[in-house]
């Protein structure tokens, strides 16, 4: 294939794909509304009692967010709201995997006691 | 391909210009890259990571490609470390992800487990409860046995069901003329009666002794109270304990019969025992 161009046309084009890659050209809005939602989520998993730290790392990194936002930074804006979100992802498992372990504990602790009962139980209808 | 001249010196110095942008040089390593590399390495040897949480995981390796590739580009620090970051939590979110599939299969198990003591608690309750209704079966059939028994006993001793309870009555043949001894065929009663007393511990015996009009009262309550003891002693001679026997002479009071003719006087004449229910208890002749 051969493709000739004028070379202003071509620097033209260079130029504002250079620019292009550097920053982008609107603000993520999208990105910012799902890491709202993932940070709501989060804490209505109980994230503030069980991924503390996480959970407060992802609020700070959507505020920064936004902050770059208002000063056009977009594409930095992206990468903070990016990480906010996985902060809040990890905060959400972590809140789960945690819940869920001590319901395993709890399970567990009830089967023990209802095997004690049990064997008393039938101790008892023993003697009868 | 064929390029003008201008055109390949505008590409080469617009691909030096880029080069130079992105930092240039061997980079140094960052710290979070080769921090995201471990962590990713751990998780990857993890078995329960790979079969559990392996989503994440992939996740977790695309970060950290991306990562590294911006690194081996020479890209800007600050890109290296944002994805190098993304990939770490990825991995930390892998980690997680696993532990709680893990537990939800434990509380699935613990649930099926808990479901089993429940079944196998059932199971021995009914076990015991059957075991249970054996027993009062048993006791049942060994309960209707006895009185089946007792009855035959009571019938073999040819004892009257009565207001007062099972009564046995020995006439005035089985005693000496006018005497208070007994005579062989009443030994014989005595002897059943005995037999019948050592059996039967809880029952308790009262010997009630009646004579007919003629003669004196003093007399007759007298011979009837003797003839009641005849009987308690040749008891007492069978081994019988002394405290389940009571006596009365009761004389020529309630009569059975007419004391106007010799069949009814004959009648009058005569010892009752009474035996007791279960209880011991005998209740008293009616004032």
């Amino acid at each position: 294939m051969c493709i000739k161009l004028p070379f202003k046309t071509t620097m033209a084009v260079l130029a504002g794909s250079l620019l292009f890659a550097c920053s982008s050209t609107k603000p993520p809005t999208q990105k910012l509304a799902q890491t709202q939602a993932a940070i709501k989520q989060a804490e209505q998993v109980g994230a503030q009692d069980y991924a503390p730290l996480a959970i407060r790392s992802a609020r700070q990194k959507l505020d920064k967010a936004q902050d770059l936002v208002k000063q056009k930074k977009y594409e930095k804006a992206k990468r903070f709201a990016d990480e906010s979100a996985v902060d809040a992802e990890l905060a959400e498992s972590k809140a789960l995997s945690e819940k869920a372990q001590k319901a395993v504990d709890e399970l567990r602790e009830s089967i023990k006691t209802l095997k004690e009962e049990i064997a008393n139980e039938q101790q008892a209808g023993g003697t009868q | 391909m064929l390029f003008s001249k201008r055109s390949f010196t505008t590409l080469a110095i617009s691909g030096l210009l880029f080069i130079l942008a992105g930092c240039g040089g061997t980079p140094d390593k960052n710290p979070l890259l080769e921090k995201a590399k471990t962590h990713y390495q751990q998780a990857e040897q993890d078995s329960m990571i790979v079969t559990k949480a392996p989503v994440a995981l992939k996740e977790a390796e695309e970060q950290l490609e991306k990562s590294r590739q911006l690194w081996k580009d020479g890209a800007d620090k600050e890109l290296v470390t944002h994805y190098a970051y993304m990939a770490n939590q990825k991995v930390a979110i892998a980690r997680q992800t696993a532990r709680l599939n893990a537990a939800q299969d434990e509380v699935e198990r613990a649930q099926t487990q808990r479901q089993k003591v429940l079944i196998q608690a059932r199971k021995a309750e009914a076990k015991q409860a059957e075991q249970r209704a054996q027993k009062a079966m048993q006791q049942a059939r060994e309960e209707r046995q006895k009185a089946q028994e007792l009855s035959e006993q009571l019938n073999n001793l040819k004892a009257k069901s009565t207001e007062r309870g099972m009564v046995l009555t020995l006439g005035d043949v089985l005693f000496d003329f006018d005497k208070a001894s007994l005579k062989p065929g009443g030994f014989r009663v005595v002897d059943r009666l005995s037999n019948f007393l050592e059996e039967y511990k809880d029952r308790n015996i009262r010997i009630e002794g009646f004579t007919d009009s003629v003669g004196g009262e003093e007399y007759n309550r007298n011979l009837s109270r003797q003839r009641a003891a005849s009987v308690r002693d040749a008891l007492l001679d069978r081994g019988v304990n002394s405290q389940r026997i009571t006596i009365r002479g009761y004389g020529e009071q309630y009569p059975v019969a007419s004391n106007g003719t010799e069949a009814g006087r004959q009648r009058n004449r005569r010892v009752e025992v009474i035996i007791s229910d279960k209880s011991g208890e005998i209740p008293e002749r009616g004032q």
